[in-house]
């Protein structure tokens, strides 16, 4: 039986994955801190939608979320997260930390969780939803990009443990794009539309995805240097193409 | 648990321990299984890797954490072995092969002189053990033409390639048979060689031995616990000193099974100095001495374009005895060599070569090679090593914890191996064999002899019985006991072994 757990599914894009993956007849589990924005996304989503209050950044309320769960969770979407916009002088350690403790906390806690029910089975999907915001932060958004470039790196770490051990458990990032969400930009991408991605690429069941990171509907390879292509083609190394959803 | 006084303490849950503790489990005893490694996941899939070096990330894998040292024609060598440390031991990475030894390997006759003049067990004896870890083991394979060993229950269909390499070999006048495997072969079997196997198809110290134990409730497992010393009187093991996670520890029991493998049993043996100055169990001196492994032939043949995947069923037994000498089997090492293994296979020969630096301009003729002979199937000649008292498990009192041993390679041993490379050459004739090994090639996972059984207490550490001599209640069961190596793979004898073991344990306890 799969079920699907999606963190922040109160709105936005945690929403739409919720709208998109019960259209596809599965059943998902949305957490959020506010009972009456996941009850507004089970309006929308339909009986195959169960909304559940918690708190990501609660690690102990994560772990009880994930024991009262109907089945063993199969799939899980890290996509609870805040971003708060502050200058760095008006950051101070402690709002720094809440937002560590929901963005890096969060992925931590349910990821933990999740990892706990696969193992017994040996098969699980875990997708976070990830952006470049580490690559180059902008300004007054320090604590948003040091908790979300910490979060790729808990997925890089959790190949190195994992990835020899159980094929069967397979997690990689995706980006969907700048949204058209509360937390995005107005005039960016339909959530629902990165959510047709989201949904096709979570349900994607092969190893080689383990470790993947996605933009929106294709897979960004790792970058390779100059000299090291030159040498691919010398010593007739088979080239990697970057996989497309659809 | 720790404070328990357990019927019988069990260290190691590779093969021979984890057969010995289901056996007793069954009948009731109180059985402690003393495992250094982790009891992890059971849906782990987890590929034996030497090129992971760090021991914390090689324990929570199973793998034996740290480097062994090897003095080998008396240069050191540092490197890891492919042993295993969890439960099951070794054995949750090995191929399943349990093949039985040829009379030979144990009987001593004028056709076929033995080199120590037989096992004190003869063949016609263990045949009822053979038999029975068979089954426990869930075996299947062929029929060897050259053997008059009962059948066994048949695997599932040959794959087509295998049935054509079988042809192939048969039309040379060879005697290929499907090779003898603990596998169940269970719906959308994987066939975990060379990797832990996820399910209880593939059968194993952990999924034959140590899961069915613990299913009788009559078996505990700690996990986690590295025994450190044996601790008695001359004639009685007492207890044992372990730490826990790290924490010391006294483990009791009534009698001590010692099944840490054949570095592992004789290292303990050799620590035990505080109260046996030779170590326990050691007043022949042989502990640890009479070292022997494998010496592995690696090739590849081609039988043609046609011959689709990877042949892992196929052995024979036409070059094990030739002209009185003692070679060994050859089987299906269950790897197609396409361009990417004949690339490493052949790196790997440069690497030990002044021309190491080119390794990558390999990759040319590993290409043409492979566009224009096909796949390549991979075999291995596995050829009996002898005992000699020189090479032996040693133990570095600054660091007792490590496997060390000191090894040379006899001009016996160089000349046999020479004449079985011929005696293979000629043999696969015709389908283009290609070496992949040059240097003589240990197998430092099939290490044996070191605790060796016999009747006479000055040249044997073990009864027939493999008790002890020296102590009424230390038996040994893990590979350390074969006074010879044999030419086949160890683990149906160690287990056909250990379950005689159990049934002489109930004679006296």
């Amino acid at each position: 039986m799969t079920l699907i757990v999606i963190t922040g599914a109160g709105g936005g894009l945690g929403r739409a994955l919720a709208v998109e993956l019960t259209g596809r007849g599965m059943q998902v589990t949305g957490f959020g801190r506010r009972l009456d924005a996941l009850q507004d996304t089970g309006r929308i989503a339909g009986d195959k939608f169960t909304p559940m209050q918690v708190d990501v950044a609660d690690a102990d309320a994560v772990a009880a979320a994930f024991a009262a769960l109907p089945a063993p969770v199969t799939h899980l979407i890290n996509n609870a997260a805040v971003y708060p916009r502050r200058d760095i002088l008006d950051e101070t350690p402690a709002s720094f930390a809440a937002t560590l403790a929901i963005n890096l906390g969060g992925v931590v806690a349910c990821t933990d969780a999740a990892l706990r029910q696969m193992v017994q089975t040996g098969i699980g999907r875990i997708m976070n939803v990830s952006t470049f915001a580490d690559i180059a932060p902008l300004p007054a958004s320090s604590a948003y990009a040091v908790s979300k470039g910490a979060a790729r790196i808990y997925t890089r770490a959790i190949v190195a443990d994992l990835a020899d051990r159980f094929p069967g458990i397979v997690m990689n990032d995706w980006m969907p794009g700048m949204l058209a969400t509360g937390m995005g930009i107005s005039h960016g991408l339909d959530p629902a539309i990165a959510a047709r991605w989201g949904a096709e690429l979570l349900l994607l069941n092969d190893p080689g995805l383990m470790g993947s990171v996605w933009e929106m509907d294709r897979e960004l390879l790792p970058p390779r240097s100059f000299k090291g292509r030159i040498k691919d083609r010398l010593l007739f190394r088979p080239r990697r193409t970057a996989r497309r959803l659809g | 648990m720790i404070d328990r006084l357990w019927d019988i303490i069990i260290i190691g849950t590779g093969i021979g321990g984890g057969t010995i503790g289901r056996a007793l489990a069954e009948r009731g005893h109180s059985v402690l299984f003393v495992e250094q490694g982790p009891d992890g996941p059971r849906t782990e899939q987890t590929a034996l890797n030497p090129g992971l070096i760090d021991p914390v990330s090689r324990l929570v894998r199973g793998f034996w954490p740290d480097p062994v040292t090897g003095v080998i024609d008396g240069q050191p060598r540092t490197f890891f072995a492919p042993l295993g440390a969890g439960v099951g031991g070794s054995s949750v990475f090995y191929a399943a092969t349990l093949e039985r030894p040829a009379p030979h390997d144990l009987d001593h006759s004028a056709s076929h002189p033995h080199p120590t003049g037989g096992w004190p067990v003869n063949d016609a004896q263990m045949r009822p053990y053979f038999a029975a870890a068979e089954a426990m083991y869930c075996v299947t394979g062929g029929k060897d033409p050259l053997s008059d060993a009962p059948p066994l229950p048949e695997p599932p269909l040959l794959s087509a390639g295998d049935a054509e390499i079988m042809a192939k070999l048969t039309a040379r006048g060879l005697h290929p048979y499907r090779l003898h495997a603990a596998v169940k072969y269970l719906p959308a079997c994987a066939e975990c060689f060379g990797h832990k196997c996820p399910r209880t198809c593939k059968m194993d110290g952990r999924s034959a031995g140590v899961d069915p134990a613990m299913a009788t409730g009559n078996a505990t497992l700690l996990d986690h616990c590295t025994v450190t010393a044996l601790r008695g009187t001359p004639t009685r093991i007492t207890h044992i000193e372990a730490t826990h996670h790290g924490k010391p520890v006294v483990l009791r029991g009534q009698r001590i099974v010692l099944a840490a493998g054949a570095f592992g049993s004789p290292r303990l043996l050799l620590a035990s100095t505080a109260d046996w100055p030779q170590g326990c169990a050691n007043s022949s001196g042989l502990v640890g001495r009479n070292l022997m492994f494998h010496l592995n032939e690696m090739f590849a043949i081609w039988p043609g374009r046609a011959f689709a995947g990877p042949s892992k069923s196929v052995g024979l037994r036409d070059l094990y005895h030739v002209g009185g000498k003692r070679f060994g089997m050859v089987q299906a090492m269950g790897i197609e060599a396409s361009y990417g293994e004949i690339v490493h296979y052949l790196r790997a020969m440069l690497d030990r070569s002044p021309l190491r630096r080119l390794s990558g301009l390999v990759r040319l003729p590993a290409l043409i090679g492979a566009k224009v002979l096909g796949n390549a199937k991979v075999f291995v000649g596995l050829m009996e090593d002898l005992p000699y008292l020189e090479n032996r498990v040693t133990v570095d009192p600054a660091n007792p914890g490590r496997i060390s041993f000191t090894y040379a390679l006899r001009p016996e041993l160089l000349a046999r191996r020479k004449t079985f490379r011929r005696l293979i050459r000629q043999a696969f004739a015709g389908l283009r064999p290609l070496f992949l090994t040059h240097t003589p090639e240990l197998n430092y996972g099939h290490p044996c002899g070191t605790v060796r059984y016999g009747t006479d207490p000055a040249t044997s550490v073990l009864t027939p019985d493999c008790r002890a001599h020296d102590l009424e209640n230390l038996w040994v069961v893990d590979a350390s006991f074969f006074p010879t190596a044999m030419g086949v793979n160890p683990s149906l004898t160690i287990a056909a072994n250990a379950l005689r073991v159990a049934d002489k344990m109930e004679g006296g306890v």
